[in-house]
């Protein structure tokens, strides 16, 4: 997002539109009242536009099942509009991004629509949050991904549209690996189911018959909206050793829940970065873990306590001990389904820890920490607390990839922080503040660099666009995909160093919706950006690296 | 269709153009499909030479069919509709890398899996099969074609074990998947500690999904990366036979879903015995010994207290198989633990192990949920009772995929040369039926395809698009799937 979506004048949709909108959901589910229609248009989170607005949409409609949504997708068809989907709406990527956008606001589409315990998947409406699922999958011993954003948001946004990254990934993978069928209202109207849904055979098997359709509605990063409406998703379930009803009294940092009898949380601290990473490769190997994470400890402080941190930032003794002495941490919550396995689980844990020279904490026993962690991890539920060091925060992610290069990701994000917190552009979180989680037992690793900015400070509002600008070009120099892949601003110049990744999309965008009615914002458009206030050494680079890493005809430089 | 040698000869060196008739008749006829008129064969030592060929390909209307096994042909996919240049990429059979560290080996389509395994286990690796790959199988294409592994625990998702790939789509175009596709060429990448371990993407994309099972009609694969696992220092195979397979199945979904037991597959006594017998003459005496149905399924320890883990895993193991109402052994007729690991760790003997009994096979397998899989079964029994075909040359192999939320199902039919007519009525009978029955036919070979699309027009109508956008002159294994304009 730049101020370039700022909205500068107001379209209004005719009345003709607006009428087919309401024989599509029924007046009293569409609105174009300004007031309504700048609620859906305040999208702060993980937008670095200095104004924090995107485009207002034309009207808003809430439809409440699949014959609805086609019927709004076919008036959009008709009357030249476009369309984005909102499922529920955490960050600014359901946001619009053209003037004439429909808002379609799934909220009323929120239910589960079946459990199959045996075979674990769940069958769940675009509303339908990762709260509930949990909830209902626990009483069935079983479990659901939920990501790192949270337990209010949409499962089905993440997994059909969006990413799907969480700290439960280590044992219950990505958002996209777990989808085993959706179905999907094309920008044309038309419901394709994928998978063996389409031959009416069930929601069990996402690929084929023969090619997967699934490689096109999406790929590590979803379509962003660009792409239709996904109306219903089927997603694996996992195992869930714990008690069907989690007894929780309070809410978030007040939460206090009775641990589950073989869940372990271990805190684990090694000395230098080498040790970790063994430690860590051990930890996949030997199929250890429920949810791992590593956070560090300064940014556990920052988010639970924000304040004290500013206060002992000052201190150099104890900015050390944060930052140094703790540096090289992990997270791990065990979880057995018998008491012999937690016990070989812990034992294995204890071994690979002291193997690497470090030292770990059991903190589930502990009455002061253990009643709190357990729903903030399994449920997510302390994400919320990210906003309150300065009211807002961005992240900058790097290709997932093998562990060892996330952890250069995070040492080069702190790096790039510790810059920017220098000259005042960003708070001082200690700069080191990755989100760091394992796919698969260590299949893969996952880093993103959180940074927390006051979006009252101008200095901080100036600073986004450079980060953003500096964080794509530093990934670009350590060969990794950006998160910046996803936006309008560098998809020129990026998806020639990958194979013209936005060609394809462009193609399949085309075919799936000649006539432009999907927000592509997201998608596959491509906009120019204004490298004006980008340090000149940055854009040195950046054409360097356009230089050294743009494909040629034969495929990439070697 | 014109196919001018010179052209193909300038491209690969005439030395890798053959129209050896004895060469070529592999591909004239495999399990139910035949009519393949393959011209040519080219050998291909290249990307660069590749697309060079699908360009000249799309010049002059060239059919070019990518093929990376050794024959003897099973499934069908590489016999041509009509005419074709067959590319074969045995050749081009480098295992390029293999990291340790990160258990991933970069394969190009020729490595066999007899190949691949020594290099593996010397490394401390294991790789994840699927059950008794003919020798001379490409691994790369069995994970094309997604073909089921044995251990469920690290079948995550459809794509497993495939990762990475360089792509040839049917424009011509390179295209890279996965983490693969850079920034950065492979050489810059592992400088900079990438693995090329991630599968998804690149960004909005994830065409290694659109190609795996699309039969080579889509793209050339011209390598992969390939998951690998820790191999175990403590091994121990287990059977528990039974008479009844809905305790089997029990037993089954109590064990994977908390991840339990590496291998995991049921058999019938049919195909138990076949998988089993080290004299395939005595399948038949072994299979009337045999349980109806047997679990066979693994416990392992790997680096860290191997011992307790499996103690772990095996008295957990045995409380599931007691609530089940079954209970496991260490050996079946004919076969110990030992013999079993060893088989499941292992590509087919010659003759491959279906063929040796009774001279020919047919499998009609397809996908479902293991609680439905009696129902098939059933479905299966009466339609060889209506053909008059012996039950007990009917094998049954279940394979729990996806941690155990699927199951790939398969029958083979075994036969000889003097039933060959009914075992093939048989083949076109149960398919129809099974699949009047609900079976997801997800790789649709042969006869299968019209089965299959006939069922699904919206998936059809996405995938010809799909198609026409990577392969728009239809230069690759044309007519194949759903490619074929008559099957809706
Ligand atoms: C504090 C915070 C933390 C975050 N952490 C993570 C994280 O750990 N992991 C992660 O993966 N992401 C994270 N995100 C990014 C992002 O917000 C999520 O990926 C999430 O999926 C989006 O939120 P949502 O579920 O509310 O969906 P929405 O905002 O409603 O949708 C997300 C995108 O998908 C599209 N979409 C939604 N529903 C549909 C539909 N039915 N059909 C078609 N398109 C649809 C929208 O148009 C939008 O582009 C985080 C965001 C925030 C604000």
């Amino acid at each position: 997002m730049t101020s370039e979506t700022m909205t500068q004048s107001f379209e209004t949709i005719s009345d003709e539109a607006y009428r087919d909108l309401e024989a599509a959901v029924g007046a009293e589910y569409v609105s174009r009242e300004p007031g309504v229609l700048d609620g859906y248009t305040w999208q702060p989170t993980i937008n670095d536009d200095p104004a924090k607005w995107v485009k207002r949409p034309v009207a808003v409609v809430l439809p409440s099942c699949t014959e609805e949504v086609q019927e709004v997708v076919r008036a959009c068809n008709r009357h030249g509009l476009k369309f984005k989907a909102f499922s529920t709406g955490w960050g600014v990527y359901s946001g619009c991004t053209y003037d004439n956008v429909v808002q379609v606001d799934l909220r009323r589409m929120n239910r589960i629509l079946e459990i199959d315990e045996k075979n674990m998947y769940a069958v769940i409406e675009p509303y339908n949050c990762g709260a509930q699922l949990q909830a209902e999958a626990m009483k069935l011993g079983l479990n659901a991904h939920i990501i790192g954003a949270g337990p209010a948001c949409s499962p089905l946004a993440s997994a059909t549209s969006g990413w799907g990254v969480g700290w439960d990934g280590v044992y219950m993978s990505y958002g996209h690996r777990n989808l085993l069928g959706a179905e999907w209202v094309l920008p044309d109207g038309e419901v394709l189911r994928v998978g063996s849904l389409d031959s009416g055979l069930g929601w069990f098997s996402p690929d084929g018959p023969g090619p997967s359709l699934r490689g096109i509605m999406r790929g590590s990063a979803g379509a962003l909206g660009g792409l239709g409406i996904f109306t219903k998703c089927s997603l694996k379930l996992y195992n869930w050793p714990g008690p069907p009803h989690m007894k929780t009294e309070g809410v978030m940092l007040d939460a206090q829940t009775e641990p589950p009898e073989h869940m372990r949380f271990h805190l684990c601290f090694f000395p230098d970065r080498a040790s970790l990473d063994e430690a860590v490769y051990k930890m996949g190997e030997s199929e250890l873990a429920y949810i791992f994470t590593r956070t560090a400890v300064g940014a556990y402080v920052n988010t639970f306590a924000p304040h004290l941190l500013q206060n002992v930032s000052r201190t150099r003794a104890f900015r050390d001990v944060l930052s140094k002495t703790l540096k090289w941490g992990c997270t791990i919550i065990l979880v057995g389904n018998s008491e012999d396995e937690i016990v070989f689980q812990e034992a294995v844990l204890k071994e690979i820890v002291s193997g690497q020279g470090g030292l770990s904490m059991e903190t589930m026993q502990a009455a002061a920490i253990g009643p709190m962690m357990v729903m903030n991890f399994l449920r997510v539920s302390a994400i919320p607390m990210v906003f309150r060091a300065g009211g807002l925060f961005s992240t900058a992610l790097a290709r997932n990839e093998a562990w060892d290069t996330q952890m250069d990701w995070a040492e080069k994000g702190e790096k790039i922080k510790q810059r920017w917190i220098d000259r005042g552009g960003i708070l001082d979180d200690l700069a080191d503040n990755p989100f760091m989680a394992l796919y698969e037992q260590n299949t893969w690793g996952h880093c993103e660099e959180i940074f927390q900015y006051n979006a009252r400070d101008p200095k901080h509002l100036a600073s986004l666009e450079p980060l953003f600008v500096e964080f794509s070009v530093a990934a670009m120099e350590m060969c990794m995909e950006p998160l910046s892949v996803t936006d309008a601003r560098l998809r020129e110049v990026i998806s020639p160093m990958m194979g013209h990744y936005n060609e394809w999309q462009k193609k399949i965008s085309l075919f799936l919706d000649a006539r432009r009615a999907a927000d592509t914002g997201m998608y596959c458009d491509e906009v120019d950006i204004d490298l004006s206030k980008i340090d000149p050494e940055i854009r040195e680079t950046l054409d360097r690296m356009v230089a050294k890493l743009t494909w040629s005809e034969e495929g990439p430089p070697s | 269709m014109a196919m001018d040698k010179d052209k193909l000869s300038a491209i690969v060196g005439s030395e890798n153009v053959s129209e050896d008739p004895d060469l070529l008749a592999t591909w004239r006829q495999a399990g139910p499909v035949s009519g393949g008129e393959p011209q040519l064969l080219v050998r291909p030592r290249s990307t660069a030479e590749v697309r060079e060929l699908v360009k000249l390909a799309r010049a002059e209307g060239i059919n070019l069919v990518f093929s990376s096994s050794a024959p003897p042909r099973v499934r069908g996919d590489s016999v041509p509709a009509g005419e074709a240049v067959i590319v074969d990429m045995s050749g081009m059979d480098e295992l390029v890398r293999l990291d340790r560290r990160n258990k991933v080996a970069l394969i190009e389509p020729g490595v066999t899996f007899e190949r691949l395994i020594p290099e593996v286990d010397k490394a401390g690796l294991k790789v994840l099969m699927p059950l008794l790959p003919k020798r001379g199988k490409s691994v790369l294409a069995s994970a094309l074609e997604r073909e089921p592994i044995t251990i469920p625990k690290y079948h995550w998702d459809m794509t497993d074990p495939m990762l990475c790939t360089e792509l040839v789509f049917g424009t011509g175009d390179l295209f890279r998947t996965g983490s693969a596709a850079g920034p950065g060429s492979l050489e810059q990448q592992w400088a900079a500690g990438g693995a090329q371990k991630n599968p998804m993407g690149p960004a909005q994309t994830d065409f290694v999904r659109v190609v795996q099972g699309s039969q080579g009609t889509l793209a050339a694969v011209m390598w992969c990366t390939l998951k690998l696992e820790v191999k175990p220092s403590i091994h121990r195979i287990y059977f528990v036979p039974d008479a009844r397979l809905s305790r089997l199945s029990d037993f089954t979904y109590r064990a994977l879903r908390p991840k339990l037991g590496d291998e995991w597959l049921i058999l019938s006594a049919r195909q138990l015995a076949t998988v089993t017998a080290e004299d395939p003459s005595r399948v038949d005496e072994l299979a009337a010994q045999m349980a109806p149905w047997t679990v066979v399924y693994g416990v392992s320890g790997y680096e860290y207290l191997p011992e307790m883990r499996v103690a772990y895993q095996e008295k957990d193991l045995a409380a599931h198989a007691q609530a089940a109402g079954v209970m496991a052994a260490s050996e079946v007729p004919g076969c110990s633990a030992k013999r079993m690991e060893r088989i499941l760790a292992s590509p087919s003997p010659e003759p491959y192990y279906k063929a040796a009994p009774k001279g020919a096979f047919m499998d009609i397998f397809f996908l479902t949920t293991l609680d439905r899989v009696p129902h098939f079964v059933s479905v299966m029994e009466a339609e060889a009772g209506k053909h008059g075909y012996p039950p007990e040359r009917v094998g049954t192999y279940i394979q729990p995929i996806q941690q155990g939320r699927n199951v790939h199902l398969e029958f083979t039919l075994y036969y000889d040369s003097a039933d060959a007519a009914k075992a093939g009525e048989l083949f076109t009978s149960a398919s129809q039926a099974l699949s009047e029955a609900g079976a997801f036919f997800s790789r649709p070979y042969g006869p299968w395809a019209d089965l299959a699309y006939a069922r699904c027009p919206d998936t059809v109508a996405a995938l010809r698009k799909v198609k026409d956008m990577l392969d728009p002159d239809g230069v690759l294994n044309r007519g194949k799937l759903c490619f074929t304009r008559e099957v809706v």
